[in-house]
């Protein structure tokens, strides 16, 4: 079976937070790192939330060198605990769905290091973790995104989705073929 | 608005969005359009900015900041030389037609193109969409009022509708899209210096006798000062106290710095608020109110609906609703009238007032439907969510008055004196050698106006934490600022600091920024310039100049802001209260 993910129509999404702001507070409620795991990206031909593709092969899992990063139970998994904030995950992933975060300590502040890429700046004193979605596994009610989006904009693809969208549109190849012949001797 | 919001999605064929970042600022307003995008409507948007309804948009018009009444005037002239308005309509139920058909001859593609850069064959196309559309609708925000000619825009969007007929059929109107909840109902019940409550004159005396008779006092006969105006008063001397409510105008009001320093020159400040806001860290007296969850009564929005709004939580400490501040005043003032138990009992005293508008909205029909948009003269009528319904206006003649509007960005056009009625605007301040970049304000998605709630909930500082410039790429790569990177943004009355976002969605030239953050608000930059009929700040267009800093600099800045919006006092009294000293603050 496939891995599950989260994928937005961009066409719907208004770009308007409320699937980050739900994903912040559903994470923080289970003590999770409160960041948003997933990033609503402005360009000029669209607007959309960018998350993890959850891929199958994921080269995040692939560089992880200490197994915080795994793919099972149909996604890819990320163990907050064991991160050690390498980084190397976010440069690995295609699709700059994970970022690098961390808790600040409260009597610091600070300006980031200067680095040569914004990925590796740095906090003093602040353990850095990397942030992925995780789908709202621990949540029954399933990725919080998806419930809280406005213009329904998001949805939630499960294994048996793909293969059943891919038989509509070869059904609709056909008819469209169909009907061209028929055009075309007619 | 002149018809309801769920309309969008069900009626209206051609949606013309101008001045509106709807998708941000109202989105389930954007909700309804993308329904009715998905329904076969199309979508025509006017903006400087590319935001998202721009980017969904059929025809886009990337109008540069204050430049609106040239695009409607071009539409309208369209409009006019194919014949495509509505002539049936424009001959019962308008006039001046004449005068508007004169005014907008100048208005051609090419003179508009010239104006504006809005390329001929999209202005063309917009205004055929437009007025060929069975049911189009016009939704605007502060992108066209917030000009000093926002009225003039006003009105020539309003005539765009008019010769188009498009008014009093479901899905069509003049929908501006109202800010904030209650903003409406806060309208509605006079708080504008000039009107009694339901938009009754106070200059008209059998108005002020119908609520003298009520109140028994004496209503004064002028209009009261508008907010732009205060500054120069207390400075003037003609206002020694204020009391503010439900406002942050040190953050909200244009040019802040002069208005801050008029605030130091009062004799007394009050301020009532559900937090202490960098204005009510100046005041003398900090009154404590409930917010919206913590009272009862009613919320009237944007489409003129009023609904009944509950308590959810009793307010906490010693705060209270806000008319239960206002009544305990008076009747320390000496005025005993004021001695209600219950927002119903203001609201039926309303409805006694002014049943015309009012009258058939009783808190018991309320309880069974959600919400009655007035006019609601009659408890057996169903409310009128649409306005001018048959072609009935609420004007002397009973007919829509079409005015011509001019614009030009340096001098007012001189044709205005050829016209009875006519309106005219100008920019107040064009960029120069000095000053290059246009200055306009705005929304962000999540924050709402002055931060004084938003700044509060910890999930939207996890997702906005800061405040960002917004400059195009091809500015940005001359003044070699890298996304990012910090820059100071400044115009002739000041300067403020944050990070720029290098983006498309600011057009050349233009930068955009929000006044949500005091570490940079940018109403210490906007122009304390009004519009003479309705008074509005012109918030949207200034003359700025903008230079790379580094952060250390950046920083200095930072404790600058820090200490001139008394940050650590709002800290130190949260501490206070929190130990049980409640000592009053000066």
């Amino acid at each position: 079976m496939f891995n599950r993910f989260v994928i937005a129509n961009p066409d719907r999404c208004l770009g308007c937070y409320t699937c980050m702001a739900a994903c912040v507070v559903n994470h923080a409620k289970q003590g999770l790192q409160a960041y948003p795991r997933l990033h609503v990206t402005y360009t000029p031909v669209g607007t959309m939330p960018v998350q993890c593709h959850h891929c199958e092969d994921a080269p995040c899992a692939l560089v992880c060198p200490v197994k915080a990063i795994e793919v099972k139970e149909q996604m890819v998994k990320l163990n907050e605990g064991l991160c050690i904030g390498c980084k190397m995950c976010a440069l690995a992933c295609p699709f700059g769905a994970i970022t690098i975060q961390g808790t600040p300590p409260p009597s610091v502040q600070a300006e980031p290091a200067r680095t040569l890429t914004a990925l590796l700046a740095w906090f003093a004193g602040q353990k850095t973790i990397g942030i992925k979605c995780d789908l709202c596994d621990f949540d029954e009610q399933g990725p919080q995104c998806v419930r809280v989006c406005p213009t329904k904009a998001l949805q939630l693809v499960e294994g048996g989705d793909v293969e059943r969208w891919s038989r509509l549109k070869r059904a609709g190849a056909v008819t469209g073929a169909v009907a061209m012949f028929k055009e075309a001797e007619g | 608005m002149t018809n309801s919001i769920p309309e969008i999605s069900q009626h209206t064929d051609v949606i013309f969005i101008i001045g509106s970042n709807t998708a941000e600022c109202h989105p389930l307003v954007a909700r309804h359009v993308i329904k009715a995008k998905e329904r076969g409507a199309k979508l025509i948007v006017a903006d400087p900015r590319l935001t998202e309804m721009a980017n969904k948009a059929d025809i886009w018009l990337r109008v540069p900041a204050g430049y609106n009444i040239s695009l409607i005037n071009g539409l309208l002239h369209v409009i006019v030389k194919e014949k495509l308005y509505n002539s049936d309509f424009v001959q019962n139920y308008t006039e001046g037609f004449d005068d508007l058909e004169k005014a907008v001859e100048r208005y051609t593609p090419a003179y508009v193109e010239g104006l504006t850069g809005i390329p001929q064959q999209d202005l063309v196309e917009a205004a055929r969409l437009f007025a060929r559309a069975k049911n189009a609708a016009i939704l605007y925000c502060m992108g066209v009022t917030q000009f000093s000619y926002g009225t003039g825009t006003v009105v020539s969007l309003s005539n765009l509708a008019v010769i188009t007929g498009n008014l009093g059929r479901p899905g069509t109107g003049v929908n501006p899209l109202r800010g904030q909840n209650n903003v409406q109902g806060a309208c509605d019940m006079g708080c504008l210096p000039n009107l009694l409550p339901g938009y009754l004159a106070v200059t008209d005396e059998g108005y002020r006798a119908r609520f003298e008779k009520e109140w028994h006092v004496k209503l004064p006969s002028k209009p009261g000062l508008r907010i732009p105006e205060v500054a120069d008063a207390i400075l003037g001397g003609r206002v020694r106290a204020a009391y503010v409510f439900g406002e942050n105008p040190v953050m909200s009001d244009p040019d802040s710095d002069h208005l801050r320093h008029a605030f130091e020159h009062l004799d007394l400040l009050v301020v009532q608020d559900i937090f202490l806001t960098e204005t009510a860290r100046l005041a003398h007296v900090v009154l404590p109110a409930a917010c919206w969850g913590e009272k009862e009564g009613t919320f009237t929005n944007t489409e003129r609906r009023v609904q009944r709004v509950r308590k959810a939580v009793n307010p906490p400490g010693e705060a209270r609703d806000d008319w239960w501040i206002f009544s305990a005043l008076a009747q320390k003032m000496d005025y005993g009238r004021m001695n209600y138990l219950h927002p119903q009992e203001i609201w039926d005293e309303v409805r006694r007032l002014v049943p015309e508008k009012f009258g058939g909205i009783t808190h018991s029909r309320l309880e069974k439907v959600r919400g009655i948009n007035w006019p609601c003269p009659a408890e057996d009528h169903p409310g009128t969510p649409i306005l001018y319904q048959g072609g009935k206006f609420a004007t002397p003649s009973g007919k829509a008055n079409l005015r011509p509007v001019f614009f030009d960005p340096v001098r007012i056009p001189e044709e205005v004196g050829e016209f009875k009625n006519a309106l005219a605007g100008k920019i107040t301040e064009l960029p120069d050698e000095e000053y290059p970049f246009t200055l306009t304000t705005g929304r962000r998605g999540y924050h709402y106006h002055t931060g004084t709630m938003t700044r509060k909930s910890w999930p939207i500082t996890q997702v906005t934490p800061e405040q960002l410039i917004e400059i195009n790429p091809r500015d940005a790569r001359k003044l070699g600022i890298e996304d990012g990177d910090f820059v100071r943004l400044s115009t002739r009355r000041g300067s403020i600091a944050a990070k720029a976002w290098v983006t498309e969605r600011v057009p050349e030239k233009t930068v955009f920024t929000t006044f949500h953050f005091w570490e940079a608000n940018v109403n210490e930059l906007t122009v304390n310039s009004t519009d003479p009929a309705a008074c509005i700040p012109e918030f949207k267009v200034a003359a700025a100049k903008v230079e790379k800093i580094t952060p250390a600099e950046f920083q200095a800045i930072l404790q600058e802001k820090k200490k001139k919006y008394l940050v650590d006092l709002e800290a130190e009294v949260a501490g206070r209260l929190k130990s049980g000293r409640r000592e009053a603050h000066v």
